[in-house]
């Protein structure tokens, strides 16, 4: 949401002329930076099937199926007067599966992973709100979301800025949120680690955009999130994590387009730092293809490593410190690769991905440790937006 | 109600639909008046307008803009910075050696002089005023005024809450109707053959601008050297297109991008614009037509 006619990330070149054009007398009566010019309705279904967990990589023996995620999403923006548009998103998760519940060591010396009973059910739906004022020089958006499953409920508040420089070359743009959240879990037969516990979660980004020339533009962000509350996973064994965590993250993005090829080089960096230690490292590399008849083929590679948090095990710990065998805190890397396509048809707009998801155990610079329960993934989506 | 005038060189119409003939009549005329306003401000054969005084202080002092022209300024530096030099408001002097009455090239040397006077990148502007940094070195708002007072006067006419409008100065169009089912039709013209329709669009609120060689130009053998001059070798850029139209949600940004296209190869050109985003339309050396509006 919070997109704009003026469409940035397609055209810096238009972008720049626009914006420094609306700063002439002759149009101060109509908005520098417009609502968009016609409401926009989208629809979008996405599907996430994990792999299965291997029967060597389990205590049992068995292979055991994960989480199969499919999503619904919605979204409809529509101008109001001149200088307001209001947008409405609606999300909708179906998961359905096992998750790992801990992991020991077995017979064989080697980690194996428990698996949560099978077939947990969940659904989460999501609902947001958006309204954006556009002045002469960029806009101002404010949000609320709220976000329901069985277990968890979330309430976020957020307001964004951006501005654009008098030459139209450069914008800053600023967004803060807060969130209160509920955990009440709910799943499975076996205990739970709390019955009842709030998080709060604030955060705050800063960004800038600079056009270099009429074929390239970078961007360079700095966020910072803070994380208070119950963060322990409610429903892995024994797990205890600080009540307070704290990251920061980096990121640069260039965007090159070339002439000849008719298509445009995005290279992204982000990098991760916390108050758990875990730190990371992501790359992605996209090629963006014009076709004839108005088709965008997009391939993209995305390269992840992190390192894990000071108190991650392999193996479940009772020291009554702080634990956790969480693979999303232990140090891994994913190699994940896909094709996005996209293709206008008059007053539509039609978009198809498919991703492949692929993690491994240490990486490029951080040790290895023992770890079956990382993810493998398929992810599909298809969507429509229609302008009218 | 068709309104007609000679202004910014050349024929000028209004179209305004209004409650009656005689109210259109009263907004027509004050458009008409917001046109002169910004001919007489910035008409380069007018000594008193702003750009002849600021002309006539190049290389001794700077001279004081309103907040009008510093935007328009602002505007032209924007467009140099994202053509990579091409669009530029000082190459207006390489006009000195290039006759194109005469149909004789310049030499060399003397497009070389004159090329030293070129260069936006060292006129220092702010705010309040501008300094050209060479005694010789000229601005010209040509290649923006006359689309600006497309959006100027069509903006007029939205405030006077007109029904619907088309403001057409010497070609560059722009258009708005409160009624989006009911655009105007704009047919462009073909760069050989004037009098007929290359393409014809349709203009609900928005603008057409035309760049195209057809208006002035040089032919010795069967090469033609186009009257828009490329302000980094003083000479028409080989294999430019023969016309760029571009549709644009201003007459100001459309007018600028398809002078930039002018100024590039063909084949360069075709992929700026595709890039660009926007409805255009090129005819290439060999006239043959390309871009979204090709066909229509």
């Amino acid at each position: 949401m919070g997109s704009n006619t003026l469409d940035k990330a397609k055209s810096p070149a238009l972008a720049a002329l626009l914006s420094s054009a609306v700063l002439l007398p002759a149009y101060q009566s109509a908005q520098a930076d417009a609502p968009p010019e016609s409401s926009e309705i989208g629809f979008r279904y996405g599907k996430y099937q994990e792999d299965a967990v291997a029967g060597g990589d389990t205590l049992s023996g068995e292979k055991s199926g994960r989480y199969d995620i499919d999503v619904a999403q919605f979204n409809l923006i529509v101008p109001v007067g001149d200088s307001w548009s209001v947008g409405l998103t609606g999300q909708w998760e179906s998961m359905s599966g096992a998750s790992p519940w801990f992991s020991v060591y077995g017979a064989d010396g080697q980690q194996k992973v428990i698996m949560s009973g099978a077939s947990i059910e969940d659904h989460r739906a999501e609902y947001g709100v958006e309204a954006r004022y556009f002045h002469e020089e960029g806009n101002i958006g404010f949000n609320y979301v709220n976000s329901k499953e069985d277990d968890y409920h979330s309430d976020s508040i957020g307001a964004d800025a951006s501005l654009n420089s008098a030459d139209g070359l450069r914008t800053y743009s600023l967004a803060l949120s807060t969130s209160v959240d509920k955990i009440t879990p709910t799943r499975g037969v076996a205990p739970t680690n709390t019955l009842k516990a709030d998080k709060d979660i604030h955060s705050i980004w800063m960004g800038v955009s600079q056009i270099i020339n009429d074929r390239s533009i970078f961007n360079l962000g700095l966020g910072y999130t803070q994380r208070q509350g119950y963060l322990t996973d409610p429903y892995k064994y024994r797990d205890n994590r600080p009540d307070n965590r704290e990251e920061l993250v980096l990121s640069g993005g260039y965007r090159h387009f070339f002439d000849d090829q008719n298509g445009a080089l995005q290279a992204d960096y982000r990098y991760f730092i916390d108050s758990w230690d875990v730190e990371s490292h992501t790359l992605e590399l996209a090629w963006v293809q014009n076709l004839n008849n108005d088709i965008q083929v997009t391939p993209f590679i995305r390269g992840y490593n992190q390192s894990q948090a000071n108190f991650y095990s392999d193996v479940v710990v009772d020291t009554g410190g702080y634990y956790s065998d969480d693979h999303r805190l232990s140090s891994y890397s994913t190699v994940s690769y896909g094709l996005r396509l996209k293709k206008n048809f008059g007053p539509w707009r039609v978009s198809a991905t498919a991703e492949r998801y692929e993690s491994a155990e240490g990486g490029w610079r951080y040790s290895q440790v023992p770890n079956k329960a990382l993810v493998d993934f398929w992810g599909y989506s298809l969507g429509f937006t229609y302008n009218f | 109600m068709k309104y007609a005038f000679k202004a910014m060189g050349g024929p000028c119409v209004f179209r305004i639909k209004a409650r009656s003939e005689h109210i259109a009549y009263d907004h027509a005329q004050a458009a008409h008046e917001e046109v002169l306003r910004l001919e007489r401000r910035y008409s380069r054969y007018r000594e008193d307008s702003i750009t002849s005084t600021i002309n006539a202080s190049a290389g001794k002092n700077s001279v004081s803009i309103d907040e009008e022209t510093y935007r328009l300024l602002n505007y032209a530096d924007t467009a140099f910075k994202v053509s990579g030099g091409l669009f530029d408001l000082t190459s207006g002097v390489l006009r000195r050696c290039w006759d194109f009455r005469s149909q004789t090239l310049p030499n060399q040397d003397e497009v070389e002089r004159t090329l030293t006077r070129v260069g936006w990148a060292g006129v220092r502007f702010s705010k309040g005023e501008v300094f050209l940094p060479d005694i010789g070195m000229e601005i010209d708002f040509g290649g923006v005024v006359k689309e600006y007072a497309v959006d100027a006067a069509l903006a007029l006419l939205k405030k006077r809450k007109v029904e619907g409008a088309l403001v057409d100065l010497a070609g560059d169009i722009g258009a708005f109707s409160n009624d989006p089912g009911t655009p105007w039709d704009i047919g462009i013209k073909h760069p050989r053959s004037p009098e007929k329709a290359v393409a014809t669009v349709q203009l609900a609120n928005s603008a057409l601008a035309s760049s195209g060689d057809y208006e002035r130009c040089i032919v010795i053998g069967d090469r033609r050297y186009s009257h828009i001059l490329n302000p980094k070798t003083g000479w028409p850029t080989n294999n430019a297109p023969l016309a760029v139209s571009i549709l644009a949600p201003n007459c100001l940004v459309a007018g600028s991008s398809a002078t930039i296209a002018m100024l590039m190869h063909s084949s360069a050109a075709r992929a700026w614009l595709s890039e660009l985003g926007i409805p255009w339309l090129l005819v290439d050396s060999d006239l043959n037509t390309y871009g979204t509006l090709a066909g229509i």
